[in-house]
């Protein structure tokens, strides 16, 4: 079944797709059925075709890129750049817009540094987790990759969406330094010190004589990201794997106002991740094996079983960097601040030093694991994440936590929450929505799960960090101060440098919130 | 300028020639280092492919190279709009000819 891009018929669409052969190759244009179909999100929490491309380009580097952009701004064709396609649960390589093409940028797949003595390296946008590990094992490199719970994506994919890790460079998109972009128009710009001619320290400092432009780049639709530099950790001395149970529901307040100033004062230097009972009780199982009522597993079954296992209601897990006396120092703190705040709480704790055999719980190894998690609640599966960011408060991280904990299990849906503590002043939470993708009821009543807690974190002045394409206009228009300033701002931005608005548009509710609105 | 930035990149690549870490359908490669290189990580011994497949197939037939029965045509539908938890491979990542090459290889009645 064909697919048009909005506004185009037929005939002229096939006229632009004859000069995209012409331009990049036939082989590289892709339009039948089944290879549009490689384009869909397979989680998507509703009708995969409602984000149906109509192509798919995969242009070889920067000169096809180029003439890619000339024709598609005469044609007016939409274009949606992807860099792996793997941003699974936000829409994997599906376009926002329907009838999109996809410009795959696969095949722009070389590391092009990888500096041992600066701790840095560039990218393109074809390089995955896999990859990129492989590769720093081929050059027997000191330094560390920090990846995603899965390997699969693009090391610039993921920090551009704002993706995290689980080591003290875990916030991957503060570890960008410097981008090179493409312009709606063609026109080539490196950011920060990278518009020096012969420069040395384009992945050394981020800030240039004038405004910082990295941060325009990521979650936006305004260029298209060519390279990416980015910090690399250097290989630690030592780590600790800390694993803590937390036995009552009611020691959440206390556990995050016990965290916070371990993170601060970095005794904790790195992401940690807090989950809750739900989250904790499905591994090895499937939903079924456990629950057959109606609605959400209820608490009382939940913590029977976290009791079989011998869990806390809440878990904290996070990995320790340093020499093996600085580790002592660390894990002394943070048992005296649970000893003082949470007595109940029970501390286990793996080491590791320099030289020995990595283990799982290290998280160095490249996986693709949590895909084992997507069938939980039924076949096929897939989940949808609902993420606010949320200060390490007592209060606030409680307010929030209840109202999603209620939410879910008024809409019948097992409230499964994570929260990561990606840096010493925010927490991500992300709660799962898993469903069985045929159930059209279950999809439904997700979403509208989903816009119920948009409005109600917009309500407590909170907002999202990521969202499924679906709800990109839901989260844009939760900034609503001053007259929503700031998306009007991101239009006005857009306009000015993409004005046929060929560059994905709606992603991130860019050029579209208010439409929807 | 063009020339500029081309001399700015000879400048960063003097270090280290830049390396291209996968072929993305260019090139020739076996079915095993396709394997290899797309499906091992879910479905070798223990992987979570495995896993879910254990749930679906005969007893000892978890692993795709264990299967008693993997018709070709099937399998390369299933990489190229993928099945249950398994998401779909695009052209930029498996080509129709590598798959088919895969199928192939792993259809015992074609081994």
């Amino acid at each position: 079944m064909s697919v048009l891009p909005p506004g185009l018929t037929q005939e002229t669409f096939d006229e632009a797709l004859d000069e995209f052969r012409a331009a990049i190759g036939a082989d590289w244009v892709f339009t039948s059925d089944n290879d549009r179909a490689s384009y869909l999100d397979p989680f998507d929490i509703g009708d995969q075709d409602d984000h149906a491309s109509s192509a798919a380009l995969a242009p070889a580097g920067m000169e096809d890129c180029r003439k890619i952009l000339a024709i598609a701004n005469r044609y007016k064709v939409p274009l949606w750049p992807i860099s792996m396609g793997k941003n699974l649960a936000y829409g994997t390589a599906a376009p926002e817009m329907r009838g999109s093409v996809i410009l795959d940028l696969k095949r722009m797949n070389r590391v092009i540094e990888l500096d041992e003595e600066m701790g840095t390296a560039v990218v393109e946008p074809g390089v995955s987790f896999f990859d990129f590990k492989a590769e720093l094992d081929r050059r027997q490199s000191g330094l560390w990759m920090s990846g995603p719970a899965h390997s699969w994506g693009s090391v610039i994919g993921n920090a551009l969406e704002h993706g995290v890790g689980y080591t003290p460079y875990g916030q991957h998109v503060e570890n960008i330094c410097g981008l090179e972009v493409m312009l709606a128009d063609g026109s080539l710009v490196r950011t920060g010190l990278g518009a020096l001619d012969g420069t040395r320290e384009w992945q050394a400092y981020r800030w240039p004589f004038g405004p910082g432009l990295d941060g325009l780049f990521t979650q936006s639709n305004f260029a298209i990201v060519t390279k990416m530099g980015l910090w690399l950790m250097p290989e630690p001395e030592g780590m600790a794997g800390v694993s803590i149970r937390i036995p009552r529901r009611e020691d959440f307040h206390a556990l995050v106002e016990t965290l916070r100033p371990l993170r601060m004062k970095d005794v904790i230097n790195a992401p940690y991740t807090i989950a809750n009972g739900w989250r904790q009780i499905t591994g090895g199982r499937v939903r079924t094996d456990v629950w057959e009522g109606p609605g959400a597993i209820s608490q009382e079954r939940m913590e029977e079983l976290l009791a079989e296992r011998d869990q806390g209601w809440w878990s904290v897990i996070f990995n320790l960097f340093d020499s093996p006396a600085g580790l002592d120092l660390r894990l002394e703190k943070i048992r005296k601040a649970f000893g003082e705040n949470i007595p109940q709480a029970t501390i286990d704790v793996r080491r590791w030093e320099q030289g020995q055999p990595q283990e799982a719980w290290m998280r160095q190894e490249v996986s693709l694991a949590p895909l084992g998690a997507v069938d939980w609640g039924g076949s096929p599966g897939g989940h949808s994440d609902f993420g606010p960011i949320v200060a390490p408060l007592g209060d606030r991280a409680e307010e929030v936590y209840s109202i999603i904990e209620r939410r879910f299990i008024e809409y019948g849906k097992d409230p499964w929450v994570g929260i990561f503590g990606i840096n010493s002043r925010a927490l991500i939470f992300v709660a799962d929505m898993y469903f069985t993708r045929t159930d059209a009821e279950e999809t439904e009543r997700c979403r509208r799960l989903f816009r119920q807690l948009c409005d109600d974190m917009q309500a407590i002045g909170v907002g999202l960090y990521r969202t499924h394409l679906r709800f990109m206009d839901d989260a844009a228009a939760m900034h609503s101060w001053g007259d929503h300033a700031l998306p009007r701002l991101n239009n006005r931005i857009k306009a000015a440098l993409d004005p046929n608005g060929i560059l994905a548009p709606g992603k991130q509710g860019i050029g579209s919130w208010e439409v929807s609105e | 300028m063009t020339r500029n930035l081309l001399i700015a990149a000879g400048v960063m690549l003097a270090a280290l020639a830049p390396v291209a870490v996968q072929s993305a359908g260019q090139g020739s490669r076996s079915p095993q280092d396709l394997f290899a290189d797309r499906c091992a990580y879910c479905h070798e011994a223990g992987d979570w492919g495995t896993r879910v497949l254990a749930r679906r197939v005969p007893d000892g037939e978890a692993e795709l190279l264990k299967r008693s029965s993997l018709p070709a045509a099937y399998t390369a539908a299933v990489v190229r709009r993928g099945i249950g938890a398994m998401p779909q491979f695009t052209p930029t990542e498996l080509t129709d000819e590598e798959i088919a090459a895969l199928a192939d290889w792993l259809d015992p009645a074609k081994r």
